[in-house]
């Protein structure tokens, strides 16, 4: 064959479609993102015949311009021209399918209708002509179980047939002004187009398709003649273009079904709805979704099962860490490379660098699985969609959506697949929105940094790991409401709309593999990120120019020529410490690139380079806030971080001391500012990967980035301040300084709020 | 005419008009929301409704709701 086909998988959402793409093409699947947006393409090779691809298109109701899906698919009917569509119906819900149908068959390309869920309709004892339906609509018809995989090939090979030599003419007809006024426009505007696509081009006309009209560069005084010829009509039928053509094919597909289509039972209600009744129920339905989730929590990442819990993920997560990540990959490695005489700096690199990095994030690998897991069950068997109708009223007042919870419950376990999640948000604004506060949550590897806090200075108290959570929510809620209060995001109101697919039990297959797909695009994402910047933080901290000499500092150090007791003179004035308390570290690359910006955090209460340099490292991982804390503070052992979970309490002294030494005698209250900043500024680079991503756009990505670190330095800031006033040593200038951001912040929280009326896709 | 929200629970009734912007309009309407069509509420919770419209079950807010007159 000469020509590649390509045949493009159409139909509602909830039809079957993923599980009917499945099932098409198994594992001969590549996914991506549709050219310039968020929404995810997938690709396949189809198994009757590995030389056709299948591309499955956005689920979708109509080919209107309103949303992103919709447009995508539209697109790539249009000017990517597939050679045949396969359209799934659902036989359940033939009439609303339908619609769909028919404005595919007016694109001019075959179409292939696969029946799914005959099997259900037939249960019920309702009856469809199939015969007549296909007739009637002008294209074949294959009726199909995707679950079960009942004639799925069946259905490809008919799609493959009508590619290659099918043709699908629209069979159904409009009311009389309306194919009049159609008539007028095909003639002025399209009649050098292709005739078989004539139809479709002058139905969007009509609809004043903005997308279309744009697209064919009309000439004003073409513009003004249609124009005429749709006010005709518009006049005559008393109603808006737009609407006139989806009633009437509403009309259309209910009066042909009334020969086609026998419903036995009308009226009763289904299984579905009798769960429903309890599940999404006044009262009951908050109390169940927080079971719900308190079950999908403590699965994946609660207390371990080996400690009288119920988790699974965090008792392989936990022997990943300790046997896989700990014991293996970095004492394995570093054993086998000094057997083989690899020069120390090299094992360095390899072992504490990359090796170290790489477990740190296999070690989320499993609670993520298993958190992955349980929500793509949620999601199959059609609760997920319960939950954003359920938590939509309560997210909505602070200008987020229903389906921002689950981006921000996934990052409570790492704000890396946390991102990710906002892609089932169609609202662009909500979208953002949720991309830019999920990572607030305190996710897994900021929860050491509040344990070292706590531990060091707080006496181990537990009601700062509380108060973490309580500030990421508060920054969620507070940021959420003044956010939607500027301009950037007034417009695009999502008004709630969406289908409740009806329950069914889980389909294994699906599950399993949304479970892997998910899992695998996070190690590889954050994988990369974590080798890349692993490299970059070995080197900043192992490298540095001693008394005019670069080379690594340990090295450097030994040798008392370059180390002359002038130079350290000159190192402890530089850094503001004793001359005995100099160390190799205080001349790497890290510390000279921490000294200067660490100007930034002295309004917070801890401007002094150690807290900065494992400030700033925390951008790579948040986990290296505490490792550098274990460096930096263990003086004799330059492998601090065993030294700090062997001999914790030591190091907790020497953070506590330094602390408040810097901070003037207030080193819980600067402790706690640190913790706050951390825990609420810029993400680490594999997260910040993620919101680029997932933002699509270098100017968002930026806002994103400078509106957390920018509100965590706020916070942090009056922390300090107001807190200074309380444990005496306040500062009159940051006071005044504090109250004044405080009331800008009050004032954008209450102050009123007018929502836009457009519904915009770009 | 009354708007959807105000509609009984469990009794089917017939839609009037679909108003609000084009956009929301037309989103409603390729949803199956179109004038002459039936629509049930089947349960309502602070304010969203879910509503069977022909064999689907749609969830919808209450600003969206108010803009149906049934």
């Amino acid at each position: 064959m000469d020509k590649q086909l390509r045949i493009a998988l159409a139909g509602n959402p909830n039809s079957g479609k993923t599980t009917l793409f499945n099932k098409l093409t198994g594992s001969n699947q590549f996914v991506g993102n549709w050219p310039g947006v968020t929404v995810e393409k997938k690709e396949g090779r189809l198994i009757v015949d590995k030389e056709v691809i299948l591309t499955d298109l956005p689920g979708i109701y109509s080919l209107s311009p309103y949303t992103l899906e919709e447009v995508v698919a539209r697109n790539y009917l249009i000017e990517e021209k597939p050679d045949a569509i396969l359209n799934i119906v659902d036989a359940t819900n033939l009439e609303r399918n339908l619609y769909l149908t028919t404005q595919l068959t007016e694109l001019g390309i075959p179409v292939v209708i696969a029946l799914n869920m005959m099997d259900l309709v037939k249960k019920a004892g309702d009856i469809v002509n199939v015969k007549e339906l296909s007739r009637q609509l002008g294209c074949k018809i294959v009726e199909i179980s995707a679950l079960k995989g009942d004639g799925v090939n069946d259905a490809a090979k008919a799609a493959i047939e009508a590619a290659k030599n099918g043709r699908t003419i629209p069979q159904h007809s409009f009311s009389g002004p309306v194919e009049h006024a159609l008539a007028h426009i095909e003639e002025v505007t399209v009649h050098n187009l292709p005739e078989e696509r004539q139809r479709w081009y002058a139905i969007k006309l009509f609809e004043r398709d903005e997308k279309v009209v744009e697209s064919l560069k009309l000439s004003d005084d073409v513009k003004a003649h249609i124009e005429r010829d749709i006010q005709a009509a518009e006049k005559e039928l008393d109603d808006d273009a737009e609407s006139i053509i989806t009633n009437e094919r509403y009309i259309y597909i209910g009066n042909m079904l009334k020969g086609i289509y026998k419903k036995k039972g009308k009226g009763q209600l289904s299984a579905s709805d009798k769960i429903d009744r309890i599940v999404t129920n006044r009262i009951l339905a908050l109390p169940i979704f927080v079971l719900v989730m308190w079950l999908v929590y403590a699965l994946s990442m609660g207390t371990s099962i080996s400690d009288g819990g119920i988790s699974i993920g965090t008792f392989l997560t936990d022997w990943t860490n300790d046997v896989l990540g700990g014991a293996w990959l970095t004492d394995g490695s570093r054993a086998i490379l000094e057997g083989w005489n690899v020069a120390p700096w090299l094992v360095g690199l390899i072992s504490d660098g990359i090796l170290a990095g790489v477990g740190a994030v296999l070690g989320f690998v499993p609670q993520m699985l298993v958190l992955f897991l349980m929500l793509c069950l949620l999601e199959d068997c059609g609760y997920m969609a319960r939950i954003a109708f359920i938590m939509d009223r309560i997210f909505r007042r602070f200008g987020l959506s229903g389906k921002s919870f689950i981006p921000m419950l996934v990052g409570t376990g790492c704000g890396v697949p946390g991102v990710m999640a906002t892609r089932t948000i169609e609202n662009e604004r909500d979208r953002r929105m949720t991309i830019m506060t999920t990572t607030f949550i305190p996710c897994g590897a900021k929860m050491p940094i509040i344990g070292l806090i706590a531990g060091a200075l707080f006496g181990g108290s537990t009601w700062v790991a509380t108060s973490a959570y309580f500030i990421g929510v508060a920054a969620i809620v507070l940021s959420g409401i003044m956010l939607k209060k500027t301009r950037a995001f007034a417009g695009d109101p999502a008004p709630f709309v969406m289908e409740l697919p009806a329950y069914h039990l889980p389909a294994w297959g699906n599950v399993l593999r949304g479970t892997w797909e998910r899992g695998w695009s996070f190690i590889k994402r954050a994988g990369t990120v974590i080798v890349v910047s692993s490299i970059v933080i070995w080197f900043l901290t192992s490298f540095g120019s001693v008394n005019g000499r670069f080379g690594m500092v340990d090295d450097l150090y030994e040798d008392d020529s370059v180390v002359t007791e002038e130079y350290v003179a000159v190192v402890a004035d530089r850094m503001g410490i004793p001359e005995d308390e100099v160390e190799p570290m205080d001349d790497s690359l890290l510390a000279r690139i921490a000294q200067p910006v660490s100007v930034v955090f002295k309004p917070l209460g801890f401007g002094d380079w150690k807290p900065t340099a494992a400030t700033v490292t925390g951008l790579v991982a948040k986990e290296e806030v505490v490792a550098n804390f274990g460096i930096m503070y263990a003086y004799d052992d330059n492998d601090g971080e065993e030294e700090l979970e062997e001999n914790g309490d030591q190091i907790w002294d020497r953070v506590a001391e330094d602390f408040n030494a810097f901070s003037g005698g207030h080193g819980k209250l600067a402790a706690f500012a640190f913790m706050i900043f951390n825990l609420l500024c810029a993400p680490c680079f594999a997260a910040i990967g993620a919101i680029k991503r997932e933002m699509n756009s270098a100017k968002w990505t930026w806002f994103a980035i400078g509106y957390q670190c920018g509100f965590a330095w706020v916070t942090a800031f009056i922390v300090w301040q107001l807190g200074r006033v309380f444990a005496g040593g306040m500062n009159v200038v940051g006071l005044v300084i504090a109250l004044v951001m405080l009331a800008a912040l009050l004032w954008q929280l209450f102050k009123p709020y007018k929502e836009a009326q457009k519904l915009t896709v770009k | 005419m009354m708007p959807l929200i105000l509609a009984d629970p469990g009794e089917e009734a017939i839609i009037r008009k679909v108003g609000g912007s084009p956009e929301m309009k037309k989103h409603l309407e390729d949803m199956g929301f179109t004038v002459g069509g039936a629509v049930t509420v089947m349960n309502t919770i602070g304010g969203n409704l879910i509503v069977k419209i022909k064999e689907s079950r749609v969830a919808i807010s209450r600003e969206m709701a108010s803009k149906i007159m049934v």
